[in-house]
């Protein structure tokens, strides 16, 4: 018996792994082999299909781009931007509980995935609401502050999509920054600060001020509300915004940011950033369904078309095309975006 | 008994869609339930299969075997009567007392087309849809037809329908003598809007592209609806001259440029199904392109329908038993059931859209004079007159429209 396993020794990892293989060959192999010769078929459910190898119709590919090249972008920028604002507000959120969460740490987690309780599709229904014609948004700024015209809505703009899916994925961040953050060692901390790593006022403030006004250009060019390029391109609003996007960001990085963060606390955590971004662009990037509920013909994102193409129109090529090509893109961003950062983040660092 | 029925339609069921369909309807029974012709006993709690009391002239016919349940009923939102605190509809709970069968009734259908897509993969390998009884409008029904994935309906347990059917109803070319469907309900598209919203009446199509109203107007996905409606008021501007039923696809494409700068430019804020009327509740909808009851029996106050001047399509939604349906004899049950006179005139009351069964003019008539003169349910001759059917193209054709839309439309 001893000799039995001793001689059969190196399966037992595949065998470990046997389920996992199994789950991944029959959900995921098999869907994508499938998916592919679909992504090379001619015809739509009624008129049926002419599929490989009958016909190879690689056209279908440089098609979906040409022709959904527009959703394309909305994908990119609109889950680009959610991910950057999660981010934004995650890491903070993630130090503070990490650091100064104190004996309610549990608590405060728990409050982070608590909206997770509730049906994706019921939160997002709720900011139609919030954002809504008669919702408490618009009450406030329309109604009662007055600063807004009466067919002003917020429903139907890039803004309402992407802080839709800010708000939906924003603990697929928080989570991974936490552990990282909670597994730095607060004596690397101390030690810093015993090594002359103190305030860090003018580098702070030029790498926030720096950082402050790209994100406040993309942002405003992102969701719309200026161009850069063209005939109604406004660089007055750009660089008002970058003006204004560099003075908050100056501020807090020369009041907020220490050297001993900067030089400890940031690069240990890295591991953290890397999967939380992760974690948060690749389904921000895919989603459809803030798109379709809180946006308009105009912020369509490609999970849109795709799910179109497969749901409304019946074109199982085009979807199966563009299902590809969405894939591919979010492979090789993750594929730069490791080679940026270093693969070996992703295993923290060993 | 009907008459309290007609007398008490609820003017609101704002309430229950902002809250959710009616999905898994509660077997209460009406406190009210109950037609001319059944007495069901009030019993304020289940519903209890009540013995069919007298005067019902036809006997549960057995032909086909026995009806058992439950019987799973797709159809489309505001399209079934319910009682006064909403909580239950008098015509399901009456069938449920006269069969003794569960009756699921989902408003599942928003659009023919998203519909259309989640039982067309089910149906296309041969296999059961879930659904016992589907409504769908004519061009989707004749192509569900075509594509031979529609149970015929046996005639002798439909002896009603068959003679109550209107005649102009009849004879049509996907399906002649009523093999495959009955008509649930006709009814038109045209402009819906809020008065307290726009201000003043509106009486054309031209009204939807009011500066006033930009960022308040959505139309209805897919070509069936906005593509006519809005081919009218290009043909009063002299840019096309063909009739609904005959738009080519040059057309389709004057309708989307004509269209494409409304949405650029944020005017046209989307394109929805019969989820408008959430829209229309919340005030973030002013004008759009709705189907003719809808507002009435499950709009607001101030939120009204027009036949607009340039004219209104006209399309019947059709009762089919898609193939493998588990329950075709309570789907054909229902159908029967729906086409007694007393009951159809109590839908018809309610939903505000134009009956399929003959008399029903009379019932509602004898009863309360003011619906009877309600344009919804009995359009007037100088609406008609003006009234197209929706294009009829061929699968080319077909294609090249939804592209079109699909452009339009953004995805």
């Amino acid at each position: 018996m001893g000799q039995l396993i001793h001689r059969y020794r190196g399966a037992i990892p595949w065998l470990l792994m046997l389920p996992g293989l199994a789950w991944l060959a029959v959900f995921f192999v098999v869907p994508n082999v499938q998916m592919f010769l679909f992504s090379l078929s001619e015809g739509t459910l009624l008129t049926g299909f002419v599929s490989p190898p009958d016909t190879w119709s690689f056209g279908n590919f440089p098609d979906a781009v040409t022709r959904y090249s527009g959703n394309f972008v909305n994908s990119i920028v609109y889950g680009g931007l959610a991910t950057i604002l999660c981010f934004l507000i995650g890491y903070p959120l993630a130090y503070a509980i990490a650091f100064r969460g104190g004996r309610y740490k549990s608590l405060l987690l728990f409050l982070v995935i608590a909206p997770f309780f509730t049906s994706f599709l019921i939160r997002t229904i709720s900011w139609r609401i919030i954002l809504g014609n008669d919702g408490p948004f618009l009450g406030i700024i329309r109604d009662v502050l007055g600063v807004v015209p009466d067919n002003f809505s917020v429903i139907g703009t890039p803004l309402a999509v992407v802080g839709g899916l800010t708000y939906q994925f924003l603990p697929f961040m928080v989570l991974p920054l936490y552990v990282s953050l909670e597994k730095v060692d607060r004596r690397l901390v101390e030690a810093a600060q015993d090594l002359y790593a103190g305030p860090w006022r003018q580098g702070g403030a030029i790498a926030g001020a720096l950082l402050g006004g790209f994100l406040a250009i993309a942002l405003q060019v992102g969701l719309g509300y200026s161009r850069l390029v063209g005939d109604d391109a406004t660089p007055g609003l750009v660089a008002l915004a970058a003006l204004v996007g560099g003075t908050a960001g100056a501020l807090v990085g020369a009041s907020m940011v220490s050297q001993a963060f900067l030089r400890v606390t940031l690069p240990l955590s890295l591991p953290g950033v890397f999967a939380g971004s992760i974690l948060t662009f690749i389904p921000a990037i895919g989603d459809y369904v803030n798109a379709q509920l809180l946006g308009s013909p105009k912020t369509q994102m490609i999970g849109n078309v795709i799910q179109g193409r497969f749901l409304e129109q019946n074109d199982y090529p085009t979807a199966a095309a563009l299902a590809f090509l969405l894939m591919a893109a979010i492979l090789l961003a993750i594929f730069v975006y490791a080679r940026v950062l270093g693969t070996e983040e992703l295993s923290g660092g060993r | 008994m009907a008459d309290t029925n007609l007398a008490e339609r609820a003017i609101s069921r704002r309430a229950v869609l902002q809250g959710g369909s009616l999905v898994g309807l509660s077997a209460f029974l009406a406190a009210c339930g109950g037609s001319g012709s059944t007495a069901v006993p009030s019993t304020g709690g289940e519903a209890t299969p009540a013995p069919s009391t007298g005067g019902e002239a036809t006997p549960a016919p057995s032909a086909g075997g026995d009806i058992t349940g439950p019987l799973n009923f797709a159809n489309w939102p505001a399209y079934i009567d319910l009682n006064d605190d909403e909580s239950a509809s008098p015509t399901l709970d009456d069938f449920r007392a006269k069969y003794g069968i569960e009756v699921k009734y989902v408003e599942d259908v928003q659009t023919n087309e998203d519909f259309f897509a989640t039982i067309a993969p089910a149906l296309q390998a041969g296999l059961d849809t879930g659904w016992d009884l589907i409504v769908l409008t004519d061009y989707m029904a004749a192509r569900l037809v075509r594509q031979g994935w529609v149970e015929t309906i046996d005639p002798a347990n439909v002896a009603t329908a068959a003679a109550n059917v209107r005649d102009e109803l009849r004879g049509l070319e996907w399906d002649p003598d009523m093999t495959y469907h009955f008509p649930w309900q006709s009814g038109a598209t045209g402009v819906g809007y809020n008065v307290a919203s726009t201000g003043r009446d509106l009486t054309s199509i031209g009204d939807l592209f009011d500066d006033q109203f930009k960022g308040k107007v959505t139309l209805l996905s897919g070509y069936q609806d906005t593509f006519s409606l809005v081919s009218l008021l290009l043909r009063e501007r002299g840019e096309i001259t063909n009739l609904p039923p005959d738009l080519t696809v040059e057309d389709a494409q004057k309708i989307k440029d004509f269209l494409q700068p409304y949405v650029d430019s944020g005017h046209i804020k989307g394109f929805t199904g019969n989820e408008y009327l959430q829209d229309f509740g919340s005030g973030d909808t002013w004008v759009a392109i709705v189907w003719s009851g809808d507002l009435a029996s499950s709009g607001g106050d101030d939120d009204r329908f027009v036949y607009p001047t340039e004219g209104s399509i006209i399309w019947t939604d059709n009762m089919l038993i898609p193939k493998g349906a588990q329950h075709k004899r309570a789907a054909e049950a229902m159908i029967d059931f729906v086409y007694d006179v007393d009951n159809a005139a109590r839908l018809a009351a309610w939903i505000y859209y134009i009956s399929p069964v003959k008399g029903v003019a009379e019932v509602i008539a004898a009863e309360d004079a003011e619906l009877a003169a309600n344009p919804l349910l009995f359009p007037p001759a100088d609406v008609t007159a003006k009234q197209y059917a929706q294009p009829d193209l061929t699968d080319e054709e077909d294609i090249a429209f939804n592209d079109l839309v699909s452009l339009l439309e953004g995805a």
